[in-house]
């Protein structure tokens, strides 16, 4: 089994990693960090024994990916699963981030998710059975003002993800969106968690459960994948109201939150 | 004047045990993760021991590129200062994260920081302590007992739980420091675990939240102070001759876990060799400086 993940050398990134390598599958990670890249290819080739190939590449700019086929392309690999991680929050509200960084959480979290899994359905395994992962969200179920523009980017993804997994169902391509809540991944998200109190700690996943049945429903079946009791109930609720209710109860909670919590400290978390 | 490097040495049981140290006349180089804490900490301890010979180096331990960093500039300071040797090694850093965490590596944090970062740096240090005949002190804890290595899933990639994850590090330490006695004892360097008994620091409540925040800041409560256990670490730095035991409670030998054996140790060591791209040579060579 051949896999490749962006956004590898970040929290969700890495613990999937160490899940596929534990069940032997071949390695090839890509981020825009470089050394985080070397770093996590020690750590997966010293703990498992399998092949890690590593190449950091911007997936926001075309060049770059083209350059990532191309190496790909000299090696004559094929792929049989791909695991969209690469994805970015800026914290604050609308009018606090700076226009660009607005406008990049759609270039990497959308636009570049769709150049490289474009590139890489076009080279599966011919044959045999693929599958495609979209990191989405929790925040994907709800409009969530403070975090507008990523919640809607997520939106984008589970549609995607829903709608590919019946576009592709003849090709054997099966597709899974992940929405998890909070994944305690670096010392920032740990602390943002902790700001959160009870409901916090209450929707965060465990990463290392989040990754081992991901990977485990992604080959079994594909479609949405809801970590956590709370999470799966909150949602299901949150459906039955008008969608203007539930922004309106998110917006005071995330108020809150940031009262305790400095989102300044965080700039360009990876999620 | 005897050099001790301490990490983890900008709060708790760390600073207490730089400040020990700096009033029995040590010069003391502390490792800490934050700038303005290590500061801090160098204005307590000059406060405490007005002649101290301290810095601060900074590092966050968790990742091993950093130890690599760290141990160059420590070996750095000690070739110009102290003719390259290390008199005492104080592998004290840890933490507690309430959730699965992985470092840089995609190493379980707890066992990254509480082990394996201590089992890197006493690596890089080897020559150094091997020329001073140095110590090297690992701070543990009674939880280690009633727990055995999960040698299928050391990193708690399935079933991960806060308490026992930090348990199997502390039993880590202590067969680290039956596998360093059982290579160098011979070349003239120990090494002990220090049990602190129940201390009031912060290690339950950093980046922690929800329960283990919680039951952390009820129970530290009953903790001693961290001047308490700081007695032991210099006791076992500068009693002549060494101490015999391995694990020490306020400088007397206490009891430790059946599962510290010569087999587990040394299959510690092998694992930990791996883990960090690392091997301890079978005799302590103090000639010519290692390079990595």
């Amino acid at each position: 089994m051949n896999v490749m993940i962006t956004g590898a050398s970040g929290g969700l990134g890495r613990a999937l990693a160490n899940e596929c390598g534990r069940r032997g599958y071949n390695l090839f990670l890509t981020d825009i960090d470089a050394r985080g890249l070397k770093s996590i290819q020690r750590g997966v080739e010293r703990q498992f024994n399998v092949t890690v190939t590593t190449a950091a590449c911007d997936l926001t700019s075309d060049e770059s990916v083209d350059e990532l086929v191309r190496s790909i392309d000299s090696l004559g690999i094929r792929f049989d699963m791909l695991l969209n991680v690469a994805g970015v929050d800026y914290e604050g509200g609308f009018l606090e981030r700076s226009g660009r960084d607005i406008v990049r959480i759609i270039s990497l979290n959308n636009e570049a998710t769709l150049r490289i899994t474009h590139a890489l359905l076009n080279r599966r395994r011919e044959g045999l059975p693929f599958y495609l992962l979209f990191t989405s969200s929790l925040a994907s179920m709800y409009p969530m003002p403070l975090k507008a523009t990523y919640a809607a980017s997520k939106r984008f993804l589970l549609d995607l993800a829903v709608a590919l997994r019946e576009e592709l169902r003849d090709k054997r391509v099966n597709v899974l969106a992940l929405c998890p809540g909070g994944l305690a991944t670096t010392r920032e998200a740990m602390r943002g968690i902790a700001a959160q109190g009870f409901w916090g700690s209450a929707t965060t996943n465990p990463l290392e459960v989040v990754s081992r049945k991901t990977i485990d429903r992604l080959e079994a079946r594909g479609g949405i994948y809801i970590p956590g009791a709370l999470n799966r109930v909150l949602t299901f609720f949150g459906k039955l109201l008008p969608r203007r209710w539930v922004a309106a109860a998110i917006y005071r909670r995330w108020q809150k939150a940031q009262e305790h919590w400095k989102p300044a400290e965080l700039s360009a978390e990876k999620l | 004047m005897k050099y001790a490097v301490i990490t983890g040495a900008s709060s708790g049981i760390g600073l207490a045990a730089s400040v020990e140290l700096a009033q029995k006349g040590y010069a003391v180089i502390g490792v800490g993760r934050d700038e303005a804490r290590c500061e801090q900490a160098a204005l307590q301890i000059r406060a405490a021991a007005p002649d101290a010979n301290i810095r601060f180096l900074c590092a966050d331990l968790m990742q091993q590129r950093e130890v690599a960093r760290v141990a160059h500039e420590i070996t750095e300071i000690l070739l110009q200062e102290h003719e390259g040797k290390l008199d005492a090694l104080i592998n004290n850093a840890g933490c507690v994260r309430s959730w699965y965490t992985t470092t840089e590596e995609g190493y379980e944090q707890q066992f990254a920081l509480n082990h394996l970062a201590g089992f890197l740096l006493t690596w890089f240090l080897l020559s150094q302590l091997g020329r001073a005949g140095g110590r090297v002190l690992m701070t543990g804890s009674e939880s280690h007992k009633q727990f055995r290595m999960r040698w299928h899933d050391v990193m708690f990639s399935r079933g991960y739980n806060p308490l026992a994850a930090y348990k199997q590090s502390k039993l880590s330490n202590i067969l680290f420091a039956r596998g360093l006695n059982d290579r160098y004892q011979k070349d003239g360097v120990r090494a002990y675990v220090v049990d602190p008994g129940l201390v009031c620091t912060e290690i339950g409540c950093k980046n922690t939240g929800g329960l283990v925040n919680w039951i952390w800041n009820m129970r530290k409560k009953h903790g001693a102070q961290p001047e308490v256990p700081a007695g032991t670490y210099g006791y076992l730095c500068e009693t002549e001759p060494a101490p015999e035991e391995l694990y020490y409670y306020r400088c007397k030998p206490n009891r430790y876990s059946k599962q510290v054996t010569r087999e587990n140790a040394d299959r510690l060591f092998a694992l930990s060799e791996r883990l960090c791209g690392v091997e301890y040579p079978s005799a302590i060579v103090t000639e010519k400086e290692k390079t990595i």
